[in-house]
């Protein structure tokens, strides 16, 4: 299933880049993808929807406290 | 304390406040109590520096030892322990000024572009047999009828059933004149009406229709990496842990042979670390990028990915389509021929079998009879015409001459082949021939010349239509090749013999035939407002309008764009290797460190806007 969600809070494209990447080894999450410039995040994922939500905030709050991810 | 937390966190408060104790640190220490002035440095720090340390920690935990935060931290508090007070916190206290610019500036950039894009209303109003009911435009069915008065936009595509108005389309084309409309008029989503108020009926649900797909390219485009972003994106990969490599040589190696001081050395690899992050440069393209689609978007031209600049700034061969690119495209029946049939009768059946088409050609032709019979079934032939089934075991062909050739109609009835002829035949008799003419495009002339004078080497145009009609196409708007008679195979052959012998060769077409040149060209340009969805769907470039000086515009904008990247790639490796080489020669100092970090981000981000402004022609 793909997901779109608006992220905001990034610093930078180095940091989205690398916040895509871990969000890309969370288990059941194949692919995630941050367009820094549009705020966006797509991600390609067998987990239900909630439960993709919630792994993905958990990762970007552990990178930092000021990202927001919004459905 | 809610309002003061707030303030604590907001970033120019804390630069104020943080600026005040740094100041009131430098007298201290000039005058009376170094330790006074430590401990006013280290709130300093702590106010400027929090939520860098914070992050610096998540960065521990996450084993990233190259995370620029906790670098910077390392820099930060490396230069306190070596007795640097005032350079410690200088870093953090210019890292926060110059990291507030540069969300400024992208926040400003961003809210430019998405100001372009802000085109469509999320709502519709919706006529029902209970009155007017206001929708969600996502909910709206196909087929109902919305109402949209004077000062609203065009929520979904769909055609006006009544009512007249002129509607502003610049925000879909860059039109500035506004259109009149009335009924049977297409409106597309994202037109703004003017004046009078209008009912129409939807053709498409609000995601197909046209603000959402021009949304959609948009905001897809930047994720088809151009060769400069892949570039600096490798390369960045590459220089933080090589630059973070150098800096703990230079704090080891020059102590060991007694060089240079310990305290010298560890102080110049602290510069190297503020150094070492590559923000400045993973942001300098694809910002640059970011402008340029953004910029362009508001002219009405829509490029596909930021790969497209490159190879539309290149090109130098152009190769056109004739029909509704460089004419028209909106035929009219000048003549009608009929071979043993009624006149009427005979536009009927060229209607019924055209009906599932929307070339050009069969718009004009299903205007002109207003007894259309939906066929059976329908064979569409590219570059040749139609087959149509009538009725049962009857079959109707409408096209061009090698259509009729094809079918081997009888065509001794005619005396010339004339121009732009549509024929038409019952099962192998000709009964009747549809004379079709075409204009071309006002400005065709004008933009072909500018294409030249931007070095365009060679422009061809290729067509499916007879060697004259090409010719005179070709001549009359200064285009210096002309190769007529194409199927699209041929076409496509063409196209591909013209590509080979060229940088970068764009192809403008828009009909059904054009998808696979479209595809193949380096640039394929797809006219919108009369072009196809597939057509749409296979270029790289959309031009909303059908206007053709966009494309010199097009190749102007690439040009700024990428030199803008260019700029800001060279900016951004030039000033930090300055400093790397100034820092190794012992002359180079934090605070220049940061601002060839955060400085320069901000620098490349208010260049790259430059690319949102349109390039002088």
């Amino acid at each position: 299933m793909k997901i779109k969600y608006t992220i905001t809070g990034l610093d930078c494209p180095n940091c989205a880049a690398k916040l895509a990447g871990q969000m890309s080894s969370i288990e059941g999450v194949d692919s995630a993808k941050i367009n820094f410039l549009t705020e966006k995040l797509t991600v390609e994922t067998t987990l239900a929807e909630s439960e993709a939500y919630d792994a993905l905030s958990k990762a970007a709050k552990a990178f930092s406290r000021d990202i927001v991810i919004e459905k | 304390m809610k309002r003061l937390l707030k303030l604590f966190k907001s970033d120019i408060a804390r630069i104020v406040v943080a600026l005040i104790f740094f100041i009131s640190a430098l007298i201290l220490e000039q005058s009376i109590s170094p330790y006074g002035a430590l401990a006013l440095y280290i709130a300093a720090l702590l106010i400027s520096g929090w939520s860098v340390f914070f992050d610096a920690v998540r960065g521990i935990i996450r084993h990233d030892l190259l995370d620029e935060k906790f670098l910077m931290s390392i820099a930060s508090i490396g230069a306190m322990i070596v007795g640097e007070w005032h350079e410690g916190v200088a870093v953090m206290l210019f890292f926060l000024v110059g990291e507030t610019f540069e969300h400024h500036a992208v926040r400003k950039s961003r809210a430019s572009i998405r100001a372009l894009m802000d085109i469509c209303p999320d709502e519709a109003c919706v006529l029902t047999d209970g009155g007017e009911e206001v929708m969600d435009a996502e909910d709206v069915e196909i087929g109902s009828t919305i109402v949209i008065r004077p000062g609203e936009r065009v929520p979904i595509d769909s055609v006006v059933i009544s009512g007249s108005a002129d509607v502003d389309t610049s925000s879909m084309t860059g039109e500035p004149l506004p259109v009149a409309v009335s009924v049977g008029s297409e409106l597309s989503s994202g037109f703004i009406v003017t004046n009078g108020l209008l009912h129409a009926k939807t053709v498409r649900v609000s995601g197909d229709s046209a603000a959402a797909r021009i949304l959609a390219l948009v905001e897809n485009a930047n994720e088809s990496k151009s060769r400069e972003e892949s570039f600096i994106t490798k390369f960045s990969r590459y220089y933080t842990p090589a630059v973070v490599i150098i800096a703990l040589l230079v704090a080891i190696i020059p102590p060991i042979f007694n060089l240079r001081s310990l305290t010298d050395s560890i102080y110049t690899a602290l510069t190297f670390l503020v150094i070492s992050c590559p923000c400045a440069l993973v942001i300098s393209v694809p910002m640059a990028f970011f402008g340029g689609i953004g910029g362009a978007a508001s002219r009405g031209i829509l490029f596909k990915g930021g790969n497209v600049f490159s190879a539309t700034a290149r090109c130098d061969t152009v190769a056109l389509d004739k029909t509704g690119t460089l004419t028209n495209g909106k035929f009219t029946v000048k003549e009608v021929i009929p071979f043993g049939i009624e006149r009427e009768q005979l536009l009927s059946l060229a209607a019924s079998c055209e009906y599932a088409s929307n070339h050009p050609i069969a718009e004009c032709i299903k205007s002109a009879s207003d007894n259309i019979i939906p066929p059976i079934s329908v064979r569409e032939q590219a570059g040749y015409g139609v087959i149509a089934e009538i009725s049962e075991g009857y079959s109707c062909a409408v096209g061009n001459i090698k259509l009729m050739e094809k079918l081997s109609v009888d065509l001794s009835k005619l005396s010339v082949a004339p121009e732009g002829a549509l024929y038409v035949a019952l099962e192998d008799k000709l009964a009747g021939i549809i004379i079709l003419s075409d204009k071309i495009k006002s400005e065709a002339e004008s933009a072909i010349c500018s294409l030249h004078r931007l070095g365009v080497k060679r422009t061809a145009v290729l067509s499916g239509d007879r060697e004259e009609n090409v010719s005179r196409v070709a001549d009359t708007v200064g285009i210096r090749e002309a190769y007529a008679s194409l199927t699209p195979e041929q076409k496509y052959k063409k196209l591909e013999e013209l590509i080979s012998g060229s940088k970068s060769t764009m192809y403008i077409g828009d009909g059904i035939n054009d998808s696979p040149s479209l595809a193949r060209a380096d640039v394929g340009v797809a006219m919108g407002s009369v072009g196809q969805d597939s057509a749409i769907e296979a270029a790289d470039i959309v031009i909303m309008t059908d206007n053709l000086s966009k494309l010199s515009e097009a190749i102007l904008i690439s040009r700024k764009t990428i030199n803008i990247s260019w700029q800001n790639i060279i900016f951004a490796l030039g000033v930090k290797g300055l400093i790397l080489i100034l820092g190794l020669l012992g002359y180079a100092n934090m605070w220049l460190a940061v601002f060839a970090d955060v400085g320069v981000a901000v620098l490349a981000i208010l260049n790259s806007m430059r690319a949102l402004r349109a390039p002088k022609q």
